[in-house]
């Protein structure tokens, strides 16, 4: 009797404050972007010249690339996958852009293209996962060769110059907006804007947490699981894709090793956000965060006159750092948690 | 001469701000099982902790052989000669059984372990347990009956003085139950005293001398078990009378005609021509032992398995579904057996879990995923199934078991399924609880839904179902209405396929 008067007490006294107290809580980005602001700070202390906004932004436009490859990692990782062939994605759509730009295709179209076959290589990615019923990491540890080799068959192993360079379309993406913000941030912004809404405010990005936090559960409330991972997995091919075009039209040319070691930056970058590798969760800021720590890191060290190849070393120690952080929030997280819950037998 | 062997005096802990104990008294004397029994919250788990020295109580006494001893850590209340086979196993499932029956104490040959040396140590103790498995196979080849018999014999070889079982039969089958209790018996006779945590009342009342009852972390009371009921217990466990445990039938509510759920020679798996009808309004229960088929059954009705042969009719008209998707889609929907594998997310909140079959699994409507109505889902249900939480945004792995199942039945009322499978609902949850779902499921079949009800539990089945299908080695065996169904010719028919009349000699 005590139990079940108990119960119907507490249901009603879920009440509208009680809610509103524990449902307020920092933005699970805050820890990333205090500590990139942090960072930042350290070295614009140090060295004042490395808060120039020419150099900021230029910061910013290096992180375009890889970021918007990270920002589709994100429901990867959310889906507890990992795509290892997105690199090579990146590179493959932008030669076949390239060479439809040589061909002669408007380059706008050409970019349409790109971000199209980007779109196909995840089908592909994404039929072997649901057929072969492989862990993506596995297919893509094939398709990353795959794609690779394809690609250097496709431009004969040598770099792609589209013609006439001084088109629409290269003179806006290359551009930087009052000299300079450029053009390709603000649509690494506007992409990380979206792919935000569509993980926490659209059904498919339900489909993609519910499915990553507990894919046995997800596929006995219902929810078709092969579907939701070839969605996610041509998102990803996609966004491979519009990044490869847009780097086509930003440097004006495609080298064929470029891309070949983005993955592991990647990754990391989405870690440092804060998503984590267990999946059924993430943060698509939290990645665009961590790309741009990545970034700082690199151009601190140049900064401090440190030799470049430093950076990478720095960049693994920042991943480690920022996964024991998290794993010390969550510790305490589940610490309050578990002295609140009623105690179970 | 009968000083008890271990007793606890007043023993008191509390986790932060909840009491788990309060106050709690024991007195187990030598050579008899002494069952203790309570709901979930009753202050058990932590007894057994403490007793193992996995947690040290706030205050209290526990005396052993008379003398006042300190638990600090597992090692030494293994050294005082207390064993314990706790209810989650704690085997590895990839090493072999030898290797699991010696972790840490594996015996050394000229400094190698020998392997010959655990044979022969475990030869006659895997023995008695009757359990005749590969000792070199991964444990995870074994059946949970087997397993928990080898996490069983694992304790029993380091002889304790004092063996703790915490529902060693929860996955244990009948045979194995007669087994496991043959070798208690067995082991009392050697002069061992136990502890017995249950809260199958019928295994307590087949196995223990004396049981004790436990509520809010205090032992409420301690009798022989001669002269002691059912009824008896269950009140000093609940502080209620047991016949409100299942409510009557509530009247159907009107609202057009019957509905149908025909299942024609269903055959796949271990299922043989599996054949019945369902209708709305009535709650039809499935009994069977483990390996019988009931599970296989239930996921091939909601596109989990498919069935080699023969199909189905449901109320839509259509035919087994080919996938989960469609039958949520259709309205079927399936409460699975384990919970936390398979029926929800712990990692997310009760909000989210509850959207999952309305967000995940449903077609049409906006493609946006709308926190609002999310939440308005969320407090629907927790305030329909009473779900004890502090928010809908807790995450589900803070509440309690019987609170879970009720997000896991709630994320499916909210698409109004037709047809509903209960795959053992009722496992591992409180009387408390359960008692909610009971009433729960009975409004369920007066809605005029189809409900299918599968169990572990006779009573449950007796006390909820109008009929009761019994498989047995995938073949459908019989079926009991359920007001002439007795206990007996029940269990006669799980266990041997048969209904006793056949063999009327055999019974008695």
């Amino acid at each position: 009797m005590t139990q079940v008067d108990r119960s119907s007490r507490d249901a009603a006294a879920s009440s509208p404050a009680g809610r509103a107290a524990s449902s307020w809580r920092l933005p699970e980005e805050t820890g990333v972007l205090v500590a990139l602001i942090v960072m930042i700070a350290v070295i614009g202390f140090a060295k004042p010249r490395f808060l120039n906004p020419i150099n900021l932004f230029t910061v910013l436009g290096n992180t375009t690339f890889q970021g918007m490859l990270a920002l589709g990692m994100v429901y990867l990782l959310a889906i507890r996958e990992i795509d290892l062939s997105v690199g090579w994605m990146f590179n493959f759509s932008a030669v076949v852009a390239a060479l439809l730009m040589v061909a002669g295709l408007d380059p706008w179209l050409a970019m349409l293209c790109g971000v199209a076959f980007g779109a196909l290589l995840g089908f592909v990615n994404g039929l072997l996962v649901i057929t072969l019923r492989l862990p993506t990491i596995i297919v893509t540890l094939g398709t990353f060769s795959m794609f690779e080799g394809l690609s250097l068959v496709t431009n004969n192993g040598r770099p792609i110059n589209p013609p006439d360079p001084t088109g629409s379309y290269f003179t806006l993406i290359s551009a930087k907006l009052f000299g300079v913000l450029p053009v390709v941030a603000i649509v690494f912004f506007a992409l990380a804007f979206l792919l935000h809404i569509l993980l926490h405010w659209t059904r498919f990005g339900y489909r993609v947490q519910a499915v990553g936090s507990n894919p046995e559960a997800a596929m006995l409330a219902g929810i078709p699981n092969s579907l939701v991972r070839l969605q996610t997995l041509v998102l990803m091919g996609a966004i491979s894709g519009l990044s490869g075009s847009l780097y086509v039209g930003f440097r004006g040319a495609i080298d064929p090793q470029e891309g070949s070691d983005f993955v592991l930056t990647v990754v990391a970058a989405v870690i440092i956000g804060g998503t984590p590798l267990s999946g059924g969760f993430g943060t698509v800021w939290g990645a665009m965060i961590g790309m741009l720590i990545i970034q700082v890191i690199a151009s601190g060290i140049i900064f401090f006159g440190i030799d470049a190849t430093w950076s990478t070393f720095v960049t693994g120690a920042v991943i480690i750092v920022a996964v024991v952080l998290d794993q010390l929030v969550r510790y305490q997280r589940q610490r309050r948690a578990n002295a609140q819950r009623r105690w179970d037998g | 001469m009968t000083a008890p062997l271990i007793s606890v005096r007043d023993l008191r802990k509390r986790y932060g701000g909840v009491t788990a104990l309060d106050g709690l008294n024991l007195d187990v004397a030598r050579g008899t099982i002494h069952a203790v029994v309570g709901e979930n919250g009753a202050g058990k788990s932590t007894l057994l902790k403490i007793l193992a020295g996995v947690v040290r109580p706030d205050a209290g006494q526990i005396l052993l052989d008379g003398r006042s001893v300190a638990m600090d850590s597992p090692a030494a209340a293994r050294r005082r000669g207390i064993g314990i086979v706790y209810q989650e196993l704690s085997l590895f499932p990839q090493r072999s059984v030898l290797a699991n029956l010696f972790v840490n104490r594996e015996p050394l040959r000229g400094g190698l372990v020998s392997t010959r040396t655990m044979r022969e140590m475990s030869e006659e103790i895997l023995d008695r347990l009757g359990l005749r498995v590969d000792i070199g196979a991964p444990v995870s080849r074994l059946s949970i009956g087997e397993q928990q018999l080898v996490e069983l014999a694992r304790v029993l070889l380091q002889e304790p003085k004092l063996l703790i079982l915490d529902e060693p039969n929860s996955a244990l089958n009948k045979q194995e139950t007669d087994r496991l209790f043959a070798v208690l018996r067995q082991l009392r006779g050697h002069g061992v005293t136990m502890i017995y945590v249950s809260h199958r009342l019928e295994e307590v009342f087949a196995i223990s001398d004396r049981v004790t009852v436990a509520r809010n972390g205090k032992d409420v009371m301690t009798r022989d078990r001669k002269g002691l009921t059912i009824p008896e217990v269950i009140d000093a466990m609940i502080g209620a009378h047991p016949e409100t445990l299942f409510p009557p039938p509530l009247p159907p509510e009107r609202n057009g005609e019957t509905e149908e759920l025909k299942v024609l020679d269903v055959s796949g798996g271990e299922l043989e021509h599996i054949r019945f009808a369902a209708r709305s309004g009535e709650i039809v229960g499935f009994a069977g032992l483990e390996g019988a088929g009931v599970p296989r059954l239930f996921n091939i009705l909601f596109g989990v398995a498919k069935a080699k042969s023969g199909g189905a009719v449901y109320p839509d008209g259509g035919g087994l579904p080919r996938s989960t998707t469609e039958a949520a889609r259709r309205g079927v929907c399936l409460v699975p057996g384990d919970r936390k594998r398979n029926g929800l997310m712990l990692d997310q909140s009760v909000l989210f879990n509850i959207s999952q079959v309305a967000v995940g699994a449903m077609r049409g409507g906006s493609p946006l995923f709308s926190k609002a109505e999310a939440r308005i889902r969320a407090l629907r249900q927790i305030a329909q199934l009473r779900i004890k939480t502090r928010s809908p945004d807790a995450l589900v792995n803070h509440l309690s078991g019987g609170n879970q199942q009720k997000v896991v039945v709630g994320k499916w009322l909210e698409i109004a399924p037709k047809v509903i499978l209960l795959d053992d609902p009722t496992r591992g949850v409180d009387i408390g609880a359960k008692r909610e779902l009971y009433d729960l499921i009975r409004a369920m079949s007066a809605e005029g839904r189809i409900v299918l009800f599968s169990s572990t539990e006779l009573p449950e089945l007796i006390g909820l179902c109008d009929r009761i299908l019994v498989l047995y080695r995938g073949r459908l065996v019989g079926e009991v209405a359920g007001r002439d169904v007795d206990n007996r010719m029940l269990l006669h028919l799980i266990n041997t396929g048969e209904t006793p009349n056949q063999h009327a000699g055999a019974l008695s």
